[in-house]
């Protein structure tokens, strides 16, 4: 079976932050959207016109292969093993979606909620999916 | 309680000092937030015959126990004052996403206090504050304003803006926040430029803790499938509020010509079929999750919008069909700080009197270039603007037409023609800041689902009553207007949210108290059954054409509706809310 993903449709998307609040709520013990593990906002450049920005984990792997320590694993989903995690911050700066924090010490990574994300159960109109 | 982060930030602008303080719980128990709270606030705060305008008014920022959460349509913020337009209490509804960083910067509510000795802003990131020069803003469109705020703090701060209509005190000024949402009504915005403060800009990085965070959030996922984006309610997602105007314009109560008649054969030209030709994507609210949205351009007119209200007044009621100026009429409106209810309200007022021969203003029925010019002319008080920034009841007092001056207590009238819903001239009349149709809304019973007859004052007192309390509760909780859950989800919501029981009847008790209290202010401040009106054009002049023809609102009728709508209420007669239920507020 081929690995699920995180997918956007920047057509269904509000701009609502439920995606981030979910997350930050699974994870961190408050709704705390800074420090979600994805970011998807849409605002008005200018007043102008409307865009978007997204910073989802594909699970492309560069992460897994760039990092010195071998701490992090990339299968259905990201694992980053703490005891082995220096906090060097090689991950974060190499990755391509600049989706990976580093905080006290430890990189931080979306692992896809164990492959039932909230993000995708509350965003309202499907922007995001997990296929 | 959960939710909440049982702090009010309190800033003084006379002194450019500020301090923190626990939100008052025991009041939050009992009003919630939002509306209800910051009716709470100011009512023990403002001393009676406060002068709107002076350093002594106070403009509270509240936020609700939602806010921040995944809760959907919990991404609004209450701002509340005394009203310079009414003399009553104000409270206004802003969407965006203000709210939720005022809630991550760690606050429940922001209240400002004083006058800044000139012009400038005020800085919220987290625990610092700073207060700002803005001489080089003060001036600027609202839209300006945000783009260079937002290039100075970048697109993680929200800002509330006001234009040069809010400077320059005109009293149906808004503030602005996200560029194409508003505080709209009652002139909160000049409230905010007698203050000398021309934005608020508010990074927030912190988060809000609930009860049983992962159940919580679970939860709210199922709530958000099951109820929030049912099928029922998605009309708001796919045409926004544009659907209103087919509905309003099928049932009889879409405006025409200053509320001289309804039903324009010729809305096709306008509808929401032709302006979501033009849109250019959808945007929601912080925490939302339906997203009325529609981000429009037709040529150089731009906005997010236009909703029904707005088209409703620069369209019909003005005798204009073209949609590019109509959806002009509302970026105008928005940038140079005005609300596009009452300042269109004044125009087309202007445009009868002058139809009429009562007064040349300058401007008739369909003159649409000039609908746009007035609007930045009332905002700067120039020339001919000087004089429609009195508003609708004070230039009625001045020139005359005060059977046709559409207006409660001063502020201008909604988009909904209460002859074709009777219980909208009851909702009006007694709403606690004018003229609103968000305090009771009565066409979804009278006209859309027809459940109740329209044109009776049978039980209108009770039904307005319900749909009151509905609202109150709605707003204190400070949810979206387009979610219609019911009152047991509100129940269930604040449950979940804090972790404390909360049933159906706590929520009608709180309605109760925000009801009572709001009056109470108005009723301090001098307003009694006298200022509860409807124009004389409802009574005397009947309806032409549409579905509710013939029809007009004998003033038995109305006052038949006020007795039994104070009765509900345990109010005497007069409007006058009895010791009893003012000690126990």
């Amino acid at each position: 079976m081929a690995v699920k993903r995180l997918k956007f449709k920047k057509e269904n998307c509000i701009g609502c932050q439920l995606c981030m609040q979910a997350c930050s709520g699974m994870h961190e013990g408050a709704y705390t959207p800074s420090k979600a593990r994805l970011t998807i906002e849409s605002y008005y450049d200018k007043g102008g016109d409307l865009k978007f920005e997204k910073h989802i984990c594909t699970l492309c792997g560069i992460c897994e292969k760039e990092c010195p320590f071998e701490a992090i694993t990339v299968d259905e989903k990201v694992s980053v093993d703490f005891d082995k995690c220096t906090g060097c911050g090689i991950c974060a700066e190499k990755c391509p979606q600049d989706v990976i924090s580093i905080r006290e010490g430890k990189a931080i990574i979306c692992d896809t909620c164990n492959g039932d994300p909230y993000c995708v159960k509350l965003c309202p109109h499907g922007a995001l999916q997990y296929v | 309680m959960l939710g909440y982060q049982n702090k009010m930030l309190r800033i003084d602008l006379s002194n450019k000092t500020y301090s923190t303080e626990p939100l008052n719980m025991d009041w939050a128990e009992k009003y919630i937030g939002g509306k209800g709270l910051a009716i709470k606030y100011l009512y023990e705060e403002l001393k009676p015959g406060t002068d709107p305008f002076s350093e002594h008014n106070k403009l509270l920022l509240m936020t609700g126990p939602f806010t921040g959460t995944p809760v959907p349509c919990s991404g609004k913020l209450a701002i509340a004052s005394k009203s310079p337009a009414t003399g009553t209490i104000l409270d206004c509804s802003i969407g965006g996403h203000s709210a939720l960083k005022i809630k991550y910067a760690g606050y429940d509510a922001v209240m400002f206090e004083g006058k800044l000795d000139k012009p400038g802003y005020i800085l919220i990131e987290d625990d610092k504050i700073e207060f700002k020069e803005a001489s080089d803003l003060w001036g600027k469109g609202s839209h300006e304003t945000e783009t260079i705020l937002s290039a100075e703090y970048g697109k993680e701060a929200s800002i509330l803006s006001i234009g040069p209509a809010g400077e320059n005190l005109v009293t149906m000024s808004c503030i602005n926040s996200d560029y194409y949402r508003q505080a709209g009504r009652g002139g909160i915005g000049a409230v905010m430029g007698s203050k000398n403060v021309k934005a608020i800009v508010i990074i927030g990085t912190g988060g809000v803790k609930v009860n049983d965070i992962e159940n919580t959030t679970k939860r709210l996922s199922e709530i958000l499938r099951e109820d929030t984006t049912s099928e029922e309610n998605m009309f708001i997602y796919e045409d926004g509020t544009t659907a209103f105007l087919e509905a309003c314009n099928d049932g009889g109560i879409l405006p025409k010509r200053n509320f001289s008649d309804t039903t324009d054969e010729n809305w096709t030209k306008y509808n929401g079929e032709v302006l979501l030709q033009y849109r250019k994507g959808k945007r929601g609210c912080g925490s939302c999750g339906l997203g009325c949205g529609n981000f429009i351009k037709i040529g150089d007119a731009v906005c997010e919008g236009p909703e029904y209200e707005s088209i409703a007044v620069a369209g019909p009621n003005a005798g204009i069909e073209d949609p590019q100026a109509i959806v002009k009429a509302n970026q105008v409106a928005d940038d140079v700080g005005l609300d596009t209810i009452s300042a269109g309200d004044v125009i087309i007022y202007a445009m009868e009197m002058t139809e009429k021969g009562i007064y040349d203003f300058g401007i008739r029925f369909g003159d649409k270039e000039k609908y746009i010019e007035y609007l930045k002319l009332m905002a700067k008080k120039e020339g001919i603007g000087a004089d429609l920034a009195l508003g609708v009841k004070k230039l009625s007092e001045k020139y005359g037409g005060e059977d046709f001056a559409m207006h409660v207590k001063g502020l201008e009238y909604p988009q909904y023609e209460p002859r074709g819903s009777w219980g909208m001239s009851l909702a009006y009349a007694v709403s606690d800041r004018g003229a609103c149709h968000m305090r009771a809304y009565a066409p979804n019973d009278e006209v859309f689902e027809a459940s109740i007859p329209p044109y009776t004052a049978e039980g209108k007192g009770k039904m307005v009553v319900d749909l009151a309390v509905y609202n109150a509760v709605k707003f204190s909780l400070i949810l979206c207007d387009f979610w219609p859950l019911g009152m047991d989800r509100m129940a269930e919501l604040m449950t979940l949210i804090t972790g404390k029981e909360f049933t159906e009847d706590d929520m009608n008790e709180v309605a109760m108290r925000v009801i009572h209290i709001a009056r109470a202010f108005n009723q301090r401040e001098g307003f009694t059954r006298k200022d509860d009106t409807m124009p004389k054009r409802l009574v005397n002049e009947a309806l032409k054409s549409g579905p509710a023809a013939g029809q007009k609102i004998p003033q038995e009728a109305f006052e038949k509706m006020l007795d039994d709508y104070y009765a509900v209420l345990g109010w005497n007669n007069d409007g006058i809310v009895p010791d009893e239920i003012l000690t126990s507020l």
